[in-house]
């Protein structure tokens, strides 16, 4: 597909509306009284910030903006709308003077704000995604590249919302036991609307208009970047959405069970480079190395899981002082929690010596899980209530037939069991495997026949345990290239063979590092040299 | 060390550019990628990305979802393991397709490779003509199997019973002895011997540090004051 197919598609999507807004209106109707009156209750200081706020959108004061959206927005939730939706856009449209752009963004907020504060209707859910679709319109087929600039902290939260809202949309689709006539009527006549199809469109405009993908691929390799931006990505607001796209395809394909695809997405993003874009705003970098881990854990390369979890667990923990300030704080902590959890199961499927500080970080959260799960009889519980708590919200593409008449009786879908269901039928087979590891640490030659005695196994069962703890122990590991690419390698510290019934065992040592000492301390000989004559020389 | 990039070397430009871009989400092109994957089962080549990318196709299109394609996707699977291919297969099926009954049955006999009881195996595979009706679209599907199977054996063992080896392999006499000998493996007195290998010699190494060109920069600038 190309471009104007793309836009054609967004297109379709917008001149849609009259529709639904025929059909809001009885819904609508009952909203109209609240309205009113919240247009008198617009505080005087709200009304001030909101002037405030549209001066800097028109004069794109990107350094006001970025005070405004991380500090005072929040501070005036807090305060007026800690409970209650922010003023209707249509309250605040005289204020300034009835800028579209403007309002459009403002509407981005005030329905993120009933997302994260109250709970979205069915009307909520369905604006959104329109005003989602103007907010791209207006970017993706605006006559050239529009003038508006952003925070990048902001592009961030509108791509991370845009696909939180779609993922929710599902989840709520997929519950129709409690719906009205009414709301399955909605959700039966708009089964466009956040779909799949036009999620992806989104997300892929906004890579081919801002020339994202070859933009990085003249930093890797060298050219004109110029050239490669071209009018569109030239710009910070395209380029940022461009780049943000990307990470968000990596958020959506895994929601949906792709994880091949999703590792896929980043072909072009060198996750070891320093400064690279993501690193940028504190919330994507987090988000990309969660997903990054996570697919590597699907696809059983544990060992690259474990490095892409500890690489941002040890960010996380340097830059604690820093974030506690930022709105972000608890979501970041969250899926650090979640990200401790991960790797609990991740170091019990391929025992690794984890970070210092990471690994006391671990004992500290998960000490008593990570026991259970070296127990045959405890792990499984322990396995999945950790995968459950930290796994991201699976989404079912496609919601329920509802022209079914029969599908009111259904049990619905539940994608987290699903996924939960395969993943457990994978570790199930390795739940053995610790305590065979802690008995061959013990011993360098042993009898088959013995060890399955410890085991309470026959040694046939052995056998084949032995020959299972082989394969589990060479791994595809990333080395260079993009991140599906990859070497076999061992990954344990322990190695084992068979001559016939007999067990020969080795372990592999670390030597002593002496690198770093020596390195420290020819530096710090230099500096007492240059000291020294630098006071013979005064 | 194998290098591992999911591209074989057969796949053809169409459908390398196809699975590289937005097309591959375009109904439409299913039926290239089912050609392709037909193309695989005859020629005994696998293309997990490719078929991964059907699986998207009929994840988001579910009327075009065709049971025997599908069936042939998770055969191919199973004789990749113990790469990860058919987990991942799984994941991109919906929760009906996973219940029902060709697909429960094929879980069935993956749980035994990866389990690596292949005694088991291809005792459940022989005992009903189904499996063979299930993966008979694949060729060289047993052949591809067992192949998997030496390999786990030869990672493992540096000498092995010939009875367990044979009841692995699910072979015997001249076909068996034509196995060993194919493999470069030595059979005498009963025991089957396997030469040495990265993955079988179990040998204790000291893992020594390398020191980095990078780390040395600032002592090499000194000396050059």
């Amino acid at each position: 597909m190309n471009d104007t197919e793309y836009d054609a598609e967004v297109d379709l999507v917008v001149s849609s509306y009259p529709i639904q807004d025929d059909l809001d209106e009885d819904l609508l109707a009952a909203d109209q009284v609240p309205q009113q009156y919240q247009e008198v209750q617009i505080p005087e200081v709200v009304k001030n910030f909101i002037l405030f706020f549209h001066r800097n959108i028109l004069e794109n004061n990107v350094y006001e903006l970025q005070a405004i959206y991380e500090h005072s927005f929040n501070k005036l939730t807090e305060k007026f709308y800690a409970k209650e939706s922010w003023p209707e856009p249509e309250a605040i449209s005289p204020l300034v003077n009835d800028d579209q752009v403007f309002l459009t963004l403002y509407r981005e907020l005030y329905y993120r704000h009933i997302y994260s504060r109250l709970t979205p209707t069915i009307e909520h859910r369905f604006h959104s995604y329109e005003n989602y679709c103007d907010l791209f319109n207006y970017i993706l087929n605006s006559e050239g590249p529009v003038a508006l600039e952003l925070p990048n902290q902001w592009l961030w939260d509108i791509i991370d919302e845009f696909i939180y809202q779609f993922q929710s949309f599902c989840n709520y689709r997929n519950r129709i036991k409690n719906k009205t006539e009414e709301e399955l009527a909605f959700l039966r006549d708009n089964s466009q609307i956040w779909s799949c199809y036009s999620v992806l469109n989104v997300l892929y405009s906004l890579i081919q208009k801002s020339r994202i993908t070859e933009q990085l691929l003249v930093s890797k390799n060298g050219g004109d970047m110029v050239e490669a931006a071209g009018e569109y990505g030239s710009r910070p607001l395209y380029k940022m959405l461009g780049y943000f796209s990307i990470v968000g395809l990596l958020r959506v394909h895994c929601l949906l069970g792709d994880f091949t695809l999703a590792l896929k997405m980043m072909d072009n993003i060198e996750l070891n480079k320093k400064q690279a874009l993501f690193a940028r705003v504190t919330a994507c970098h987090v988000t990309t190395y969660y997903y990054v881990g996570f697919a590597y854990m699907m696809m059983r390369r544990y060992a690259d899981a474990i490095k892409a979890f500890s690489h941002i667990l040890v960010f996380i923990n340097r830059t604690k002082q820093y974030h506690t300030r930022s709105y972000q704080h608890d979501q970041i902590n969250k899926k650090g929690d979640q990200m401790y959890a991960l790797l609990t199961m991740c170091v019990t499927l391929c025992p690794t010596r984890l970070d210092e500080n990471i690994h006391s970080q671990l004992r500290e959260k998960y000490a008593e899980q990570s026991n259970k799960l070296s127990k045959p009889e405890e792990a499984m519980a322990v396995f999945e209530e950790l995968f459950q708590f930290a796994c991201p919200k699976f989404i079912s593409p496609n919601g329920p037939n509802l022209d079914d008449p029969e599908v009111m009786n259904l049990t619905p879908f539940e994608p987290i069991q699903h996924y939960t269901k395969i993943f457990m039928a994978e570790v199930r087979h390795s739940i053995l495997l610790p305590t065979l590891r802690s008995y061959l640490k013990l011993y360098t030659t042993m009898g088959n026949e013995k060890l399955a005695s410890f085991l309470e196994i026959k040694p046939e069962e052995l056998r084949q345990l032995l020959m299972m703890a082989k394969i589990r122990s060479r791994q595809i590991k990333w080395v260079s290239g993009t991140l599906l690419e990859g070497e076999y390698q061992g990954t344990s510290d322990l190695d084992f063979c068979l001559k016939e019934d007999m067990i020969h065992i080795a372990e592999s040592k670390v030597g002593r590092r002496y690198g770093d000492w020596f390195l420290r301390n020819i530096n710090k000989f230099q500096d007492i040299l240059g000291g020294l004559e630098l006071t013979t020389k005064a | 060390m194998a290098r591992v990039s999911n591209t074989p070397a057969t796949r053809p430009n169409v459908i390398q550019s196809l699975i590289d871009g937005v097309d591959r989400y375009n109904p439409d092109n299913v039926s290239i990628l089912e050609d392709y994957l037909a193309t695989q089962c005859t020629n005994r080549e696998c293309d997990a990305m490719a078929n991964f990318a059907i699986l998207k196709l009929y994840q988001f299109n579910t009327h075009l979802t065709n049971d025997q394609v599908v069936n042939n996707i998770l055969v191919k699977a199973l004789t990749t393991l113990p790469e990860p291919d058919f987990n991942l297969c799984l994941y991109l099926l919906n929760e009906n397709m996973v219940g029902e009954e060709p697909v429960v049955r094929l879980v069935a006999l993956q749980d035994l490779i990866e389990q690596a009881r292949y005694a088991d195996f291809w005792k459940l595979y022989e005992g009903d003509d189904i499996y063979k009706e299930l993966t008979a679209e694949v060729l060289g599907f047993e052949d591809a199997i067992r192949a998997n199977i030496a390999n786990a054996v030869a990672m493992t063992f540096q000498s092995i019973e010939s009875a367990n080896l044979k009841a692995y392999l699910n072979l015997d006499g001249q076909k068996f002895s034509d196995f060993v000998k194919a493999q470069g493996w030595t059979e005498a007195n009963g025991v089957v011997s396997i030469p040495v290998n990265k993955d079988n010699e179990a040998k204790t190494t000291v893992l020594t540090e390398n020191i980095k060109f990078e780390q040395l920069t600032k002592i090499i600038g000194h000396s050059n004051e």
